[in-house]
C-alpha cells in the first residue's frame, strides 16, 4: 500500500470502516512513513475542530418575526392579486361583453387604417409635390375646375354639330371661354348651374347688344346677364367688359376735317348712327345688310382710303386698350366669332372707323 | 436532530390541515436545524435567520403538496439546502463575501486578533480561543465548493448518516463516502495554506 491508498483511507479509519486486515497494512504504513503519520495527525486535527464547531443558538423572536414576515408576504401577493390579476378574479358575465366590444372596436380600427393608408400616402405625395400646405388644400378645388372647363369646353367644341337651338348654345358659349381666359377662377357648382339654365334667346342678344351700346358710351357698368357671368371674379376685374368685337375700319386720309362730314352723311344714307365719335375714332352701328356696301362707299371717299378688317386679336386688344374708356383685356379670337353671330342675329353691324393721317 | 416519525405524522398533518399551532411546533423543532445549516452555508448570522425563517415560509406554503409526512425531515432539509445554493449565488453575485477570507483577522470580543499562526500543529487551542477556532473552521469551510461544504455540513457538523445524505444528493454512499473524504482533506489544505 502506498502513501496515496494509505491517506485515501484517512476518513474510513476515523470511522472504522476499514476491515481489519486493511487496517493492520494501513496502520503497518503509517509506523514506517513518517510524511503520512504527520498527515494523518493534521488530519485528525481538522476533523476535531470540525467536531467541535458548536450549534449557534436560534435568536429570540425568531417565531414572531416569521409570523410578521408571512403576514407582510400575504398582504403583498393580495395587493398583486388585487392590481394585477384582478382581470382573471372578475365574472365571466362582466369580462364577455368587454372583450366583445374590445374585439369590434380592434377589427372597426383596422378597416379603419387600412382604408385610409392609401388616401394618406396620397396626400403624402401631394405634400412632396406641393411646397405650400396651402397649394395642396388648393389643388382638388383647381382640378375640379380645370375638369368643369375641360367639359364646358367640349360641350361648347360640340354645340355645332348638336341639335340643340342656337340660342340656348349662344347663352352657354361665353361662359367656359371667360373661365379660361381667367385661368385660375373655379366657378361653384350653384353658378354654373345658373348659367346652364340657359335664358330666352332674345333676352341674351338683347343683354349682348346692350353691352356693345354700353361699351360704346364708355360705361363701365357690365349688364345683369355679365355680371351673372363674371359672377367669382376678382372685384377689379370686374370692370372688363365680355362683350362681342366690333368690325374695325382705319380709313387713311391726308383731309380729315372733310372726312368726317362725308361720314356722318354716309352713316345716315345706309341707315346708322353714331354711336360716339372720340377724336379719330368713331363707333358706328349699321344694318348688318348694308354694311358691305358701306364699306365700299367708304373707301370711295376717298382714293387713298385704305379699309382693312382686323380680326387678329393682339391688334384689336391694342387698339382697345389706347382707346380712352373704352377697356378691353383678355379678348379672345375664338370669341370674337359668337360675338359677330349674335351682332349678325339682331340685323346690325357696329363698326369702328379709325381716321389715320396719310 | 431525529424526531419521532408518528407524533411529527400527526403534526404535519395537522399542519397540512391548515393548524398554526402544529405550524409553530415545527417551527420549535427544526428551526435550530435549518438555523446552523443555513449558518454554515453561509457564514453570516442575519442571513442564516432570514434564510431559515424564508425556509420555513416555503414549508408553510407547500406543505400540503407533501404527499409522505414520514419523508418530512429529508423534504425540509432538501429545502433548506436549495434556498441556500440559491441564496448563496446571489450573495456571490454581489460579491458578498469578497471582503472577508481566511487571512483577514478574526474578530474576537476582545477585537481583532491578527493570525500568527505557523503551523496549525503548533496547538492552535493555545493560539485562539474557541470562538475564533470556530471562525476559522467556518472561514475553511467557505473557501471550499459549495458541494464540498454541504457534505461537511451533513456529515460532520449535523451528523447526516451516509444512507440520507445520499438520498438527499441523489448519490450512492459509496460516491458520497469519496466526495466527503475529499472534502475533508480540502478543508485540511485550506486550513493550514491560511495557517501559513
Amino acid at each position: 500500500m502506498d502513501c496515496k491508498e494509505v491517506r485515501d483511507r484517512f476518513s474510513s479509519l476515523l470511522e472504522r470502516e476499514l476491515m481489519p486486515p486493511e487496517e493492520k497494512t494501513l496502520r503497518e504504513h503509517l509506523s514506517s512513513c513518517s510524511e503520512c503519520q504527520r498527515e494523518l495527525e493534521r488530519f485528525e486535527k481538522t476533523m476535531r475542530w470540525l467536531g467541535s464547531v458548536e450549534e449557534v443558538e436560534v435568536p429570540e423572536g425568531f417565531l414572531p418575526e416569521l409570523y410578521k414576515k408571512m403576514e407582510e408576504r400575504k398582504r403583498r401577493s393580495a395587493e398583486v392579486k388585487k392590481t394585477e390579476l384582478g382581470w382573471f378574479h372578475l365574472p365571466i358575465s362582466f369580462k364577455l361583453p368587454v372583450q366583445a366590444v374590445a374585439m369590434v372596436a380592434i377589427v372597426f380600427l383596422v378597416l379603419y387604417l387600412t382604408k385610409t393608408m392609401p388616401t394618406e400616402v396620397y396626400r403624402l405625395k401631394d405634400a412632396r409635390q406641393t411646397p405650400s400646405p396651402l397649394s395642396v388644400e388648393k389643388k382638388p378645388e383647381q382640378v375640379l375646375t380645370q375638369k368643369e372647363v375641360e367639359k364646358d369646353q367640349r360641350i361648347f367644341e360640340t354645340t355645332p354639330e348638336t341639335p340643340r337651338p342656337k340660342d340656348v348654345d349662344l347663352a352657354k358659349a361665353p361662359v367656359p371661354r371667360e373661365e379660361k381666359l381667367k385661368g385660375t377662377y373655379a366657378p361653384p357648382v350653384k353658378t354654373e348651374a345658373k348659367k346652364a339654365e340657359a335664358p330666352s334667346p332674345k333676352a341674351e342678344i338683347t343683354a349682348y347688344q346692350q353691352i356693345e351700346l354700353k361699351e360704346a358710351a364708355g360705361a363701365k357698368a357690365p349688364s345683369p346677364e355679365v355680371g351673372k357671368i363674371e359672377k367669382g371674379l376678382v372685384a377689379g376685374e370686374k370692370s372688363i367688359v365680355t362683350s362681342k368685337l366690333p368690325q374695325e375700319i382705319i380709313l387713311k386720309t391726308s383731309e380729315r376735317e372733310k372726312m368726317i362730314p362725308q361720314l356722318h352723311e354716309l352713316i345716315k344714307q345706309f341707315g346708322g348712327e353714331m354711336v360716339t365719335a372720340e377724336g379719330d375714332m368713331f363707333l358706328v352701328s349699321l344694318p348688318t345688310t348694308s354694311f358691305s356696301e358701306f364699306e365700299k362707299e367708304l373707301s370711295g371717299l376717298s382714293a387713298s382710303t385704305k379699309a382693312d378688317k382686323v380680326v387678329a386679336k393682339k391688334q384689336i386688344a391694342e387698339s382697345l386698350r389706347t382707346a380712352p374708356g373704352l377697356r378691353r383685356e383678355g379678348v379672345d379670337e375664338k370669341r370674337k366669332a359668337p360675338s359677330k353671330l349674335s351682332a349678325d342675329q339682331e340685323g346690325r353691324t357696329v363698326v369702328r372707323i379709325l381716321l389715320v393721317p396719310e | 436532530m431525529k424526531t419521532s416519525p408518528k407524533i411529527q405524522k400527526e403534526v404535519i398533518e395537522s399542519c397540512k390541515a391548515g393548524n398554526e399551532k402544529a405550524f409553530a411546533e415545527i417551527v420549535f423543532h427544526y428551526q435550530k436545524k435549518v438555523l446552523n445549516i443555513a449558518y454554515r452555508m453561509l457564514g453570516n448570522f442575519e442571513e442564516a435567520k432570514d434564510l431559515a425563517q424564508e425556509v420555513f415560509i416555503s414549508v408553510f406554503d407547500s406543505i400540503k403538496d407533501l404527499k409522505e409526512e414520514i419523508k418530512f425531515d429529508a423534504w425540509l432539509t432538501q429545502i433548506t439546502l436549495n434556498h441556500c445554493r440559491n441564496r448563496w449565488k446571489y450573495l456571490k453575485r454581489r460579491q458578498y463575501f469578497n471582503s472577508e477570507s481566511l487571512d483577514d483577522p478574526i474578530e474576537t470580543e476582545d477585537g481583532n486578533i491578527p493570525k500568527a499562526i505557523v503551523d496549525p500543529s503548533d496547538s492552535p487551542e493555545t493560539l485562539y480561543e474557541k470562538k475564533s477556532i470556530q471562525e476559522f473552521i467556518q472561514r475553511g469551510l467557505l473557501e471550499l465548493k459549495e458541494d464540498q461544504r454541504e457534505l461537511l455540513v451533513l456529515r460532520d457538523l449535523q451528523g447526516f448518516s451516509y444512507g440520507e445524505m445520499g438520498e438527499l444528493l441523489g448519490l450512492p454512499e459509496g460516491t458520497i463516502k469519496s466526495k466527503l473524504h475529499r472534502a475533508r482533506m480540502e478543508l485540511k489544505e485550506v486550513l493550514e495554506m491560511s495557517a501559513h
